[in-house]
């Protein structure tokens, strides 16, 4: 996608009149003008999330559904298409297909699922095919998550990390130093939660709301 | 295959086994006599750029500096080097060279890094710990900072409170470190030590602190350690390495002060002194065999005993690794600490559990101070003077004397250069057979694209452009091996191997003289794209391009194009077929090695020019310093010679 593009993701959107998902937006979200919300299956945001101008949500290849207290950074895709269909196709195979998810299901297979408190930070993907990614867990910059792949709770994806397809990373595993892992002892979950509460108290200040163009 | 950018690394002349260890007068241009060719002849000696002693020699011009008193390029390996001063990397203070010696070599200002990832730590209260996501919240500075205060890494989320290091206040955390032990103990001076031993409330603050050490650290290693040591408190006391060393240093000092095995010759270990004469009798008479040796050392030696207890520097080996194996079973070959790890930690001296600072887990790491870096000046070995030196703030990173060999000998930039019109290959195959340079074989073709493969058995040229950087006009002697050494030997032939390069001379000077159109190869901005440049000068020249097309014209002795301050010329290799297929010779059969297909020329320079005599060139009456020097009226001739290898390109396979 060309920069001028994506500066106006809305308008080529219309332009191209691709068929709106359908979608379930909490009353207290904060979604930004310009986000990108594409596909053909449920996306279902939850309350006091915050959507960053354009970041990019697809349901494609199954339903898509943010948590509570979620933060999606600038140009962060949700339900991307897996670089690698074989081994996601394998990672639905393994998993049962089974929707673990949250509420809003019709049916189809999961994408993608964010627990609450979730941070996914700028440019990070996650690929679609059953992803589920754990309460308080931060996704960060330039990270990709392979499809299928289940992260615990209060993880920390440092920049630019790699999960692969149908990985599952236990809780409070910190993902550093291209693919080193490590355990966070700090203990600090409660914190965090307030803290990013505060922030998102913010940045619903900041963060100009218009969730009637998707609805 | 990954494509190769022409490169140009240059030769020190120190690396010159001939000349080793006397640089000054090891100028190889007193060797290399007037014609390159007699050279050749007289060393009988080409330089192989593949040798293996080659990798240690060669450089990027910017690698290499220039010793203006001998008139030689000084490489990395023949400067020595001083340290101008000392400072850490992450607060910038310079750290006084006094303070070096009873400090060490490690920041003192709570400067910290992870050791786990080696990030930065930085101090948080433990209780409210800001997240490093939060971006200033209003509330957060609002938040109450108290202690207890633990470093934390915002990276990987290392926390100092993994290894039980607890600090009670946000700054001085260094002084705070080197007095905690691991789990949060109070690691004590020798002396505290033994004002406690006194103490009769001693037994029960041990067992206490034990107690507390068992509960702080996450691991069971003291747990262990404490139910396998011995009741008794002496058994139970264990010394840190200091300490130990203190009491058994006390220790032998006493018993060589002892008066039943005194000797009148010889004081206590500790005064040895190698200035005194009986510490010299006493060496001499180890590598003499003992011929000086008195039977008064040897008995007294017998008559010492060694140390009994904790008091006397006494510590049994802990044979005991079961806890080690237990943590081991427990956190797997990830809770170890790696060798990278260990070798980032400052000597910990305070843990009894791992005595010589050996940290088995990668839960006992604790911070590393940053390690201090130096700015150093360098100096030519020879002479002695200053060739390089920084500015001593530490903030600052400009040189107060830089002498850069760029500015004194000539940048050789390369260019592939394409052939137009290649009228049909096939002719030009038939010239491989003996490149004769002459104007027929400019029907050659070459990669026209940088970094291109070269057609093997197929002239291809290149353009070398010389660049002179200093302010007088210099002559320039080239010679390179018609074959280039090694397994597959290339053609190469140098179009025009002597020449001579305008000074450097003031650019506005030169951009109003060509104004005027006096000098053909003028130009206001240097050496943009010569290409560009040839076309203007042909046109100015000649009004037209109704002449000779310079891209077609190959003539040997003829430059290529000149500028300013530079001269191009051409240079016609004939890169060998790389086929590895037993053909007769003896060890062609071999497989190729590693960078073996790249186009590597190995070219001898020479510079000549002819230089102000300065007042305070003292080196130059001194005999064989920077080559022949003819003294004039003021002027006197210089030379440098070197060699240099050139880089092409890489041989299609
Ligand atoms: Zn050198
Ligand atoms: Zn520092
Ligand atoms: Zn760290
Ligand atoms: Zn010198």
């Amino acid at each position: 996608m060309s920069k001028r593009h994506s500066l106006h993701p809305g308008s080529s959107s219309n332009t191209a009149a691709p068929p709106k998902p359908p979608v379930h937006l909490s009353s207290s979200l904060t979604i930004a003008d310009s986000t990108l919300l594409a596909g053909t299956h449920t996306i279902s945001l939850h309350g006091e999330t915050v959507i960053h101008p354009r970041a990019r949500i697809e349901s494609h290849l199954g339903r898509v559904s943010v948590g509570r207290k979620c933060i999606v950074h600038e140009r962060a895709v949700l339900g991307a298409a897996p670089v690698s269909s074989s081994s996601a196709a394998a990672a639905v195979v393994r998993r049962g297909g089974g929707g673990d998810g949250a509420s809003g299901g019709d049916g189809a297979p999961a994408g993608v699922t964010l627990a609450d408190y979730v941070t996914v930070e700028v440019a990070a993907v996650i690929e679609a095919g059953e992803t589920v990614v754990g309460e308080g867990t931060v996704v960060g910059v330039g990270s990709r998550v392979g499809a299928g792949a289940v992260i615990g709770k209060h993880c920390t994806l440092t920049p630019h990390s790699e999960i692969a397809a149908g990985e599952v990373v236990p809780d409070s595993t910190v993902v550093y130093a291209n693919g080193m892992r490590r355990t966070d002892k700090r203990g600090v979950a409660e914190l965090k939660n307030k803290t990013m509460a505060r922030q998102i108290d913010m940045l619903r200040r900041m963060i100009p709301s218009n969730p009637a163009k998707f609805a | 295959m990954a494509a190769l950018t022409p490169y140009t690394f240059i030769q020190c002349p120190c690396s010159d086994s001939s000349t080793l260890g006397r640089p000054s007068d090891a100028n190889p241009a007193a060797n290399a006599t007037n014609d390159d060719d007699e050279e050749a002849d007289e060393d009988n000696r080409t330089f192989d750029p593949r040798a293996p002693r080659s990798n240690f020699s060669l450089y990027p011009l910017e690698y290499l500096l220039y010793c203006e008193d001998c008139h030689q390029i000084r490489c990395p390996r023949c400067v020595s080097e001083e340290i101008a001063s000392y400072y850490c990397p992450s607060c910038l203070f310079e750290v006084p060279s006094s303070n070096l010696k009873s400090e060490g070599n490690r920041c003192t200002r709570n400067c910290f890094q992870c050791p786990i990832c080696i990030g930065p730590l930085a101090v948080t209260s433990v209780e409210t710990k800001p997240d490093p996501s939060l971006l200033a919240a209003p509330d957060n500075a609002a938040a109450p900072h108290s202690g207890p205060y633990a470093l934390t890494c915002s990276y990987c989320h290392w926390t100092s409170t993994e290894a039980g290091l607890k600090f009670d206040r946000p700054n001085n955390i260094h002084a705070q470190l080197t007095k905690l032990r691991n789990g949060g103990l109070t690691r004590l001076t020798a002396r505290e030590r033994r004002e406690r031993r006194k103490d009769p409330a001693y037994r029960a603050h041990l067992a206490a602190a034990a107690a507390v050490a068992v509960a702080a650290a996450s691991e069971d290693v003291d747990d262990v350690e404490e139910r396998g040591r011995g009741p008794g408190i002496e058994e139970k006391e264990s010394l840190d390495v200091e300490t130990q060393f203190a009491n058994l240093k006390s220790f032998y000092q006493a018993q060589l002060a002892n008066p039943n095995s005194s000797d009148t010759g010889l004081t206590g270990l500790g005064d040895l002194g190698f200035s005194s004469p009986t510490s010299l009798s006493r060496i001499m008479s180890i590598y003499t065999g003992g011929s000086l040796r008195d039977k008064k050392a040897k008995s007294r030696v017998g008559a010492m005993r060694e140390a009994l207890d904790a008091d006397e520097g006494f510590q049994p080996a802990r044979l005991d690794e079961s806890a080690a194996i237990a943590a081991l079973q427990a956190h797997g070959f990830d809770g170890t600490s790696s060798t990278a790890q260990l070798a980032e930690q400052p000597v910990n001296i305070g843990e009894p559990a791992f005595p010589h600072g050996q940290a088995h887990f990668a839960s006992d790491l604790r911070p590393v101070p940053h390690l201090l870096r130096t700015k150093r000046s360098k100096r030519c070995p020879v002479c002695r003077h200053i060739i390089s030196k920084p500015e001593a703030k530490v903030q600052t990173t400009r040189f107060r004397i830089r002498l850069v060999a760029g500015s004194y000998i000539p940048s050789i930039a390369i260019r592939p250069l394409a052939l137009s019109p290649i009228p049909n290959t096939s002719s030009s195959f038939s010239s491989t057979s003996a490149p004769i340079p002459t104007s027929t074989s400019a029907s050659a073709s070459g990669p026209a694209i940088p970094g291109a493969l070269l057609e093997p058995l197929r002239p291809a040229h290149f353009v070398l452009t010389f660049k002179n950087p200093i302010f007088e006009s210099v002559k320039i002697t080239l010679g390179a091996p018609a074959h280039t050494p090694g397994r597959f030997s290339s053609k190469v032939t140098v179009l025009c191997p002597e020449f001579q390069i305008d000074a450097n001379t003031d650019v506005w000077d030169e951009a109003l003289k060509e104004g005027l159109a006096t000098t053909g190869g003028g130009a206001a901005s240097g050496e943009r794209d010569p290409r560009e440049r040839r076309r203007r000068r042909g046109g100015t020249e000649d009004g037209s391009q109704s002449g000779i097309n310079p891209t077609t014209q190959l003539e040997v002795g003829k430059i290529w194009e000149r500028g300013r301050n530079w001269v191009s010329i051409v240079v016609e290799v004939v890169p060998p077929s790389l086929s590895t297929l037993p053909s007769g010779g003896g060890d062609s059969g071999l497989p190729l090695q590693e960078d073996e297909d790249v186009l590597e020329i190995p070219l001898f320079v020479r510079v000549e020019w002819e230089a102000e005599m300065g007042g305070d060139e003292v080196g130059s009456v001194m005999p064989g310093v920077g080559g022949s020097k003819e003294k004039g009226e003021g002027r006197e001739k210089r030379e440098l010679a070197y060699w240099c290898v050139l880089g092409l390109g890489r041989i299609r396979r």
